[in-house]
């Protein structure tokens, strides 16, 4: 199992390594959630490292994307870059067209539920599938015995619950009449519910729209030896994460920190997701619309 | 080939009303695989039902099966698949890989991608095409000269929504209601967490007030971009809403009906005619979603503020007394002798009369309808057809 990190600045790369990244997953101009702005022009700098780099392509793609998809897919062809973790089927579509399908890792957070995904997209000949991130361990296990694509699974890092293409925090200055900077890309806001007053759920607004996230950020150290059975890749999540937390997490993957001493450290900001938490198919009785 | 108006039906009342007047087909949820399975209450034997009811006035019943399946979902999925098809359902609705080709191997099912799976561009509508989806549901999110541009390119048939709620993330892209209540959004859970009252803060610092930070989105309401879809031969114009009641279901349905066969017919009204009689059953505060391209505060819903009907639904004609000219009407809402009362036939015909005398079914005289689902009767000269509505004038 390859331990894939989000690359912010050229000058970890060698730190990152030493702590036991594989692949280096390097944000696109057609990547939403970005965390390394200027990484995609470097490269070739990248390259000379010698490890395997991912390309990120998660926004929805619209029509005015097919061209720069059209750029960032023709890129891919070169042997250096080994992925393309694609956010929406369309980049598979047109990574066939060009020849680099068996490159693109589908990961759209929430599709890939179920057994037959993985034969499905086996047999389109891409390179695997991001397991979805609301499932349970046991869910995720049952896809392992019948594995046929390559498996992924973001196990760590905030995990976002909710895509919008709606710009939420500009419109919301608008409607409040407060003329603000910085708005996008700015990893500060929080939004808080009435009736959850101890959690607060990162908000944040990019050019590709608004995306919200967990509390609590998502953890897989106990669970990470069951997972590496069948994973093929593991994707250490770094939005809102501090560098130093965020290299204290890999090593920990990589036995170089003990998680013990990690939860010590950082304890209050994770939780296990839905490793161990079913969810309900149908709505209660709670005031719904 | 003319445009099909596609009407969403929560129950067989529901569905038999929107058919009644003037939709040319119904989707509806079953017991299972479906996001409203929680409302739905319709059994095999009722889906058999109402597709013999469509099919015998030339109409069409569309089953949505679009959940995102989890491998504990999957058992009988083939065998619903195959008495679908058996009872000639016209086409299944859904969005995982799995239901596709389950259908594909066992049935002749016409299968439609649902707007759960948001297609965004042409590239992707064509693929599923060619993966043997006949339509594609396209998602919300899409100005209308991006539809424009997926229509000149795409192989698939596409489907439009025009009314309704909306999903303020792209739809089948929100695990919100799983994390928070621990209700699964794409398997029917959806708890609608987007649309409770939040702060917003920066760092530690607060900057909403009182709650006053939401996510929620006004309804889409479509009518002034109706005649460019039309223009641009969209094979379905989508209403969402199987929640809602039978006099929504009559009153927006009609209300599209009518623009759709003005269009065809050459005599389009000013828009605000159509807007207006949607008006008489919306609830909630509506826009024109994306069709202008990026929201802005207009499409959003600040202040939870409910729209009030500007006619109330008092009852449903259930019948009508021809030797004694008394019509018999199935109470919905509280009136009463003299207060002014519309009604409103799946025909579009509208009549408005002051009530004189309510009877209960012994005859006697009523001071007042007061009890839901009560039947009394009134005084009426003409012949009102079965399922015609009944609303409140109300004054300004």
């Amino acid at each position: 199992m390859k331990f894939v990190v989000r690359l912010k600045t050229i000058e970890e790369i060698t730190e990152l390594i030493s702590m036991g990244a594989d692949v280096f997953l390097v944000d696109t101009p057609l990547a939403v959630k970005k965390v390394g702005l200027e990484m995609y022009d470097l490269l070739e700098t990248i390259f000379s490292y010698g490890k395997e780099v991912y390309l990120l392509v998660n926004k929805m793609i619209h029509e005015e994307d097919v061209e720069p998809l059209n750029k960032i897919l023709s890129k891919a062809k070169d042997n250096r870059i080994t992925g393309v973790v694609a956010g929406d089927l369309t980049v598979m579509v047109k990574a066939k067209e060009l020849g680099v399908a068996n490159k693109v890792i589908y990961q759209p957070g929430t599709m890939n539920t179920n057994s037959f995904d993985n034969e499905y997209f086996f047999l389109k000949e891409i390179k695997g599938i991001t397991i979805s991130k609301e499932i349970t361990l046991s869910e995720i296990t049952k896809i392992f015995t019948v594995k046929k694509t390559e498996l992924s699974l973001v196990g760590h890092g905030f995990i976002d619950m909710f895509y919008s293409k709606r710009k939420l925090l500009t419109n919301y200055f608008i409607f409040k009449n407060i003329v603000r900077e910085n708005i996008r890309e700015n990893p500060n806001f929080r939004l808080n519910e009435e009736m959850r007053k101890d959690s607060y759920y990162p908000i944040f607004e990019d050019n590709g729209g608004t995306h919200v996230f967990r509390n609590l950020a998502l953890e897989s150290f106990d669970e990470v030896e069951e997972l590496e059975k069948a994973l093929d890749d593991f994707f250490i999540e770094r939005i809102f994460i501090g560098d130093e937390e965020y290299y204290d997490s890999l090593k920990v993957y990589n036995n170089k920190m003990s998680r013990e001493e990690f939860l010590e450290k950082y304890q209050d900001k994770y939780n296990k997701g839905f490793f161990y938490q079913f969810t309900e198919k149908i709505k209660g009785e709670l005031d719904e619309n | 080939m003319k445009i099909e108006l596609l009407s969403p039906a929560g129950n067989l009342e529901k569905a038999k009303i929107a058919l009644l007047y003037g939709a040319d087909a119904v989707y509806i949820g079953g017991k299972q695989f479906s996001l409203r399975a929680r409302a739905s209450n319709f059994d095999l034997a009722m889906i058999k039902e109402l597709v013999d009811f469509a099919h015998g006035i030339n109409k069409k019943v569309y089953i949505t099966m679009n959940i995102v399946f989890h491998d504990d979902d999957i058992s009988g999925l083939d065998e619903y698949l195959i008495y679908l098809d058996e009872i000639k359902v016209d086409a299944i609705i859904c969005s995982s890989m799995i239901v596709i080709e389950r259908a594909k191997a066992l049935t002749n099912l016409e299968i439609h991608l649902s707007t759960q799976f948001s297609v965004t561009n042409s590239l992707l509508a064509n693929y599923f095409f060619h993966e043997g989806v006949k339509r594609v549901v396209l998602a919300r999110e899409l100005s209308l000269a991006e539809i424009k541009e997926i229509k000149e390119k795409s192989l698939a048939d596409l489907e439009i929504f025009i009314h309704g709620g909306m999903c303020v993330s792209y739809s089948g892209r929100c695990t919100l209601s799983n994390y928070t209540v621990l209700r699964d959004a794409n398997r029917g859970g959806c708890a609608h967490t987007c649309r409770w009252l939040y702060d917003l803060f920066e760092n530690d610092r607060k900057i909403s007030d009182n709650h006053d930070f939401q996510m929620s989105s006004k309804d889409l309401e479509a009518t002034e971009f109706v005649k460019d879809l039309l223009d641009m031969n969209i094979s379905s114009l989508k209403i969402e809403g199987r929640m809602k009641s039978v006099h929504y279901i009559a009153t927006v349905v009609s209300a599209y009906r009518m623009l759709i066969d003005d269009y065809y017919h050459g005599a389009l009204r000013d828009v605000s005619f159509y807007q207006n009689e949607i008006k008489k059953a919306e609830n909630r505060q509506t826009s024109y979603g994306f069709f202008k391209g990026e929201t802005t505060t207009e499409q959003q819903l600040y202040n939870q503020r409910s729209e009030v009907p500007t006619k109330e639904f008092v009852g449903m004609v259930m019948g009508y007394d021809n030797s004694r000219n008394l019509l018999e009407i199935e109470q919905r809402n509280y009136f009463k002798p003299g207060d002014v009362l519309e009604i409103f036939t799946p025909d579009k015909t509208i009549v408005t009369f002051k009530v004189k005398n309510v009877f209960s079914q012994d005859d006697e005289i009523l001071d007042a309808a007061r009890h839901p689902l009560q039947l009394v009767r009134l005084p009426f000269a003409l012949s009102i057809p079965k399922f015609s509505m009944v609303r409140k004038v109300k004054n300004d």
